[in-house]
């Protein structure tokens, strides 16, 4: 069954201005999808329009079949969901929070919850104020996964940690995967954390996706070549190569990413464009995303 | 077995993975029937999606290099590979393409390239000699 189908989802908070302006694309048990995209690229949005937080104006969306905003509790109690902004009541101690968690889901794992605890090293009777920022994330995770969810979403479930607590994150994401087959729908900007949590990556530049592609295939097919501009060359002439997906200008030279691997684009722009000085390279994960955020306009 | 694994690296996990295992069998580090780490404890250990563990482990299976028992674990094959001949060739071509491009961009002669690869061969071999597995006569295999 499929867990998460997005289909054709436009949503605008003013007038004219859409932060998703069409997308769909499904999520399949155990996947594990990293959502990419510069600030305002429309993340955020999406992941709350999958928890039926907010409404699509155009489209539709399911998750486990059913539509969030139609059935919030049986979606919810499937689901377990972080986000950077979450906030815990700050008054409350760790083992209070827990046992209100305990009481909503009829799945909660009490094994799970006590052996993350002990690794935590967060004392119970402590109040959420006195926690440090990766304490506290680490209390909202347990909070999300001890009922064992289908889904987990994650909103840049690791900003403003320090790469201790990340580390600490992804390996209880990791443990999770081992054990429940969980599967995962998250946002990062940290390219290193996606590398090591996501097999599909779907990159949204404004509000529509650029790339939805496994990650493994986009460090194998995709090259950078990097092209010194002259009469025979230019963004334009670039971008109207087939398999151009993006064009970045520095100040000496252009910067062209490809949905090709490298020796292809050489061929490509040898034939295509008389250049025959181009340097193309595979491209990693972080390359590619600046690249492109930063080659579309 | 120790394995290191570098994010953000050009080179997939998935095959930064399989080069390790594979560059440990050929070094001898792993010896034929040597158990590897589960692969649910490998993507613990290295902090990376069990999912590409088992990417890994399934390709260098397909390889011929190690093979799964259910229920037991997944073991270094004893015998070298099931692939034939012609498919072993195939597999590396493309290494080898890349070898020689690289070689020609760098202005490395031909000659040296072979040099470098004769030196390479004599390393591997003292690597394994000094850990004592049977050698072979020279007529098989690198």
């Amino acid at each position: 069954m499929t867990i998460v189908d997005f289909q054709d989802v436009h949503r605008a908070y003013t007038r004219d201005a859409d932060v998703l302006a069409g997308v769909t694309f499904s999520i399949e048990p155990r996947q594990v999808v990293g959502l990419l995209g510069k600030n305002g690229a429309g993340k955020t949005t999406l992941l709350r329009i999958a928890m039926g937080m907010i409404e699509p104006q155009q489209g539709s969306v399911e998750v486990f079949g059913v539509d969030p905003r139609h059935e919030p509790m049986q979606v919810k109690r499937q689901i377990g969901y972080v986000s950077e902004e979450q906030i815990l009541p700050p008054y409350l101690r760790v083992d209070q929070i827990i046992a209100l968690h305990k009481g909503l889901f009829p799945t909660w794992d009490d094994d799970l919850a006590r052996s993350m605890i002990e690794r935590f090293a967060t004392p119970g009777r402590q109040k959420i104020k006195t926690l440090s920022k990766g304490q506290a994330r680490q209390v909202a995770l347990l909070c999300a996964v001890a009922h064992r969810p289908g889904l987990l979403i994650l909103d840049e479930p690791a900003g403003g940690l320090d790469p201790a607590a990340r580390r600490e994150f992804l390996e209880t994401s990791i443990q999770l995967l081992n054990e429940s087959g969980t599967t995962i729908l998250f946002s990062s900007h940290y390219m290193t954390d996606v590398e090591r949590l996501a097999d599909r990556i779907v990159m949204l530049h404004e509000g529509r996706i650029l790339i939805d592609t496994e990650l493994d295939d986009l460090r194998e097919n995709y090259s950078l070549a990097l092209v010194q501009p002259d009469g025979r060359v230019s963004r334009e002439r670039l971008l109207a190569l087939d398999a151009c997906l993006g064009v970045r200008e520095r100040s000496d030279s252009l910067h062209a990413v490809f949905e090709l691997e490298p020796a292809r684009v050489e061929e490509v722009l040898h034939r295509e464009l008389g250049v025959g000085n181009a340097r193309c390279t595979r491209i990693a994960l972080e390359e590619m995303f600046i690249e492109l955020a930063g080659g579309q306009g | 077995m120790q394995f290191v694994i570098t994010a953000g690296s050009e080179l997939p996990i998935y095959r930064q993975l399989m080069r390790q295992i594979r560059d440990a069998i050929a070094g001898g580090r792993l010896r034929p029937g040597d158990r590897l780490t589960s692969q649910r404890e490998l993507a613990q250990q290295l902090v990376i999606a069990p999912l590409t563990v088992k990417k890994a482990y399934d390709e260098l299976e397909r390889e011929g290099l190690i093979r799964t028992e259910r229920g037991r674990g997944t073991f270094v094959a004893v015998a070298a590979s099931p692939l034939d001949p012609t498919q072993q060739r195939q597999r590396l071509q493309d290494p080898v393409r890349q070898l020689l491009s690289r070689a020609r961009l760098a202005g490395v002669s031909f000659a040296e390239v072979i040099s470098l690869l004769e030196e390479v061969r004599a390393e591997l071999q003292s690597e394994r000699e000094s850990r004592e597995v049977p050698q072979n006569d020279g007529s098989e295999g690198v």
